[in-house]
């Protein structure tokens, strides 16, 4: 299991920390928000695919557009979800 | 181009006082207490003079800055920028600073709004091709209500009149669901157009302390600053901390926001690499000793 990491304000009821499933990172992610529905619209584009203006980070490691692709979320990581605009 | 104000500089203590998150946690709001947590604790600010643009640069501007550099932006060059539609955010192919909706749109109209879809490295860009820099978090804040601690660039009582904010254009809103009506109507009409207004629209009632204008909305502004927390240990969105080290600080709200997102002390976290939207730009400031030594 990994543990995912999203706003405050993502949720009505402020709750920010929520368990996945570890896996390439775009899985992670399309799983998560099909396991969420109410935040899928904060995670996935109209295609299906995870929204790229999104940023990941694993552990303390920014993933940059260029390698999410390629990213491997393992088992026991936190997987934190930040908006381009964080905060306010 | 690009009036300045000489701030004089002084000592005042940064950010929030306690009571400022009371007061939020009481008002008719949505966001929890956490998310203004990067706000606080208060921190104590030292500014030597400097000078600060009274207005954020405009589309006429950064259209002259593009006209003598050939300067590309980070929209112009991947093909696509960032707009809110109707079902939320959405990158969309041609947006960009001159055609802020995309394909079919234009500025005829907005040379004096303040120029949007400028990324971070974009307004860093026009800065040095100005002979200017973008202003520091500090700078920005004590420019916005001087050494006493205000709510809003004008005092602590709200006035929708007074700045470009939602509240400008749908009256008193609360609730996000609110927000999201107003802005289906607004893209039904017209599609997702950026609705700022004429810099220095809201002057003199609206200034700051120093006469600097539309700081409290119209567009979000970056700063040079790097995001960091106030401190470590204070109370705060998980996801406000990852950004520390890695955005950078965005200061005053935009005509997106409702009025507790453009208050003086509020801070925003803006990803600098390359991303804007249509809701984004930016003002310049100048070092004082710099302004000196050029002046005859």
């Amino acid at each position: 299991m990994i543990k995912i990491v999203i706003p405050s304000v993502w949720n009505q009821d402020g709750r920010t920390e929520f368990e996945g499933t570890e896996g390439p990172l775009p899985e992670v992610i399309k799983r998560f928000a099909a396991d969420n529905p109410s935040l899928s619209r904060r995670l996935i584009a109209p295609d299906g695919s995870p929204l790229m203006y999104v940023n990941f980070c694993v552990g303390d490691e920014f993933i940059p557009r260029s390698q999410r692709a390629t990213t491997t979320v393992v088992a026991g990581s936190t997987l934190t979800i930040i908006s381009p605009m964080a905060g306010g | 181009m690009g009036e300045m104000i000489r701030i004089p500089g002084g000592v005042f203590l940064q950010g929030s006082p306690p009571w400022l998150l009371d007061w939020l946690d009481g008002q008719d709001q949505p966001l929890p207490r956490v998310w203004f947590g990067d706000e606080t604790p208060q921190l104590r600010a030292d500014l030597p003079a400097y000078f600060i643009d009274r207005y954020p640069v405009t589309v006429g501007e950064f259209s002259e800055f593009v006209s003598q550099t050939g300067y590309q932006t980070d929209a112009d060059r991947r093909g696509f920028g960032l707009v809110y539609d109707s079902d939320g955010w959405t990158e969309r192919a041609g947006v960009r600073w001159s055609a802020p909706g995309g394909p079919g749109t234009d500025t005829d109209g907005y040379r004096d709004h303040p120029v949007v879809h400028v990324s971070w490295d974009d307004a860093s860009a026009y800065a040095r091709w100005a002979g200017k820099r973008l202003p520091t978090e500090t700078e920005w804040e004590f420019a916005c209500r001087g050494a006493g601690f205000r709510i809003w660039p004008w005092g602590d009582e709200w006035d929708s009149r007074h700045a470009n904010t939602a509240e400008l254009h749908a009256g008193p809103l609360s609730t996000l669901t609110d927000w999201r009506s107003w802005w289906k109507s607004v893209c039904d009409r017209g599609g997702p157009l950026p609705q700022t207004t004429s810099v220095g629209q809201f002057s003199g009632a609206g200034d700051s302390v120093f006469g600097c204008a539309d700081m409290a909305g119209n567009v979000y502004e970056w700063t040079a600053t790097l995001s960091y927390l106030y401190d470590d240990a204070a109370p705060c969105d998980p996801t406000v901390r990852m950004a520390a080290g890695r955005y950078r600080v965005i200061r005053g709200g935009s005509w997106m926001n409702f009025r507790y997102q453009v208050r003086c002390s509020e801070r925003m976290h803006g990803d600098p690499n390359g991303w804007s939207s249509f809701a984004h730009g930016f003002r310049c400031a100048r070092d004082a000793e710099l302004q000196t030594r050029e002046l005859p």
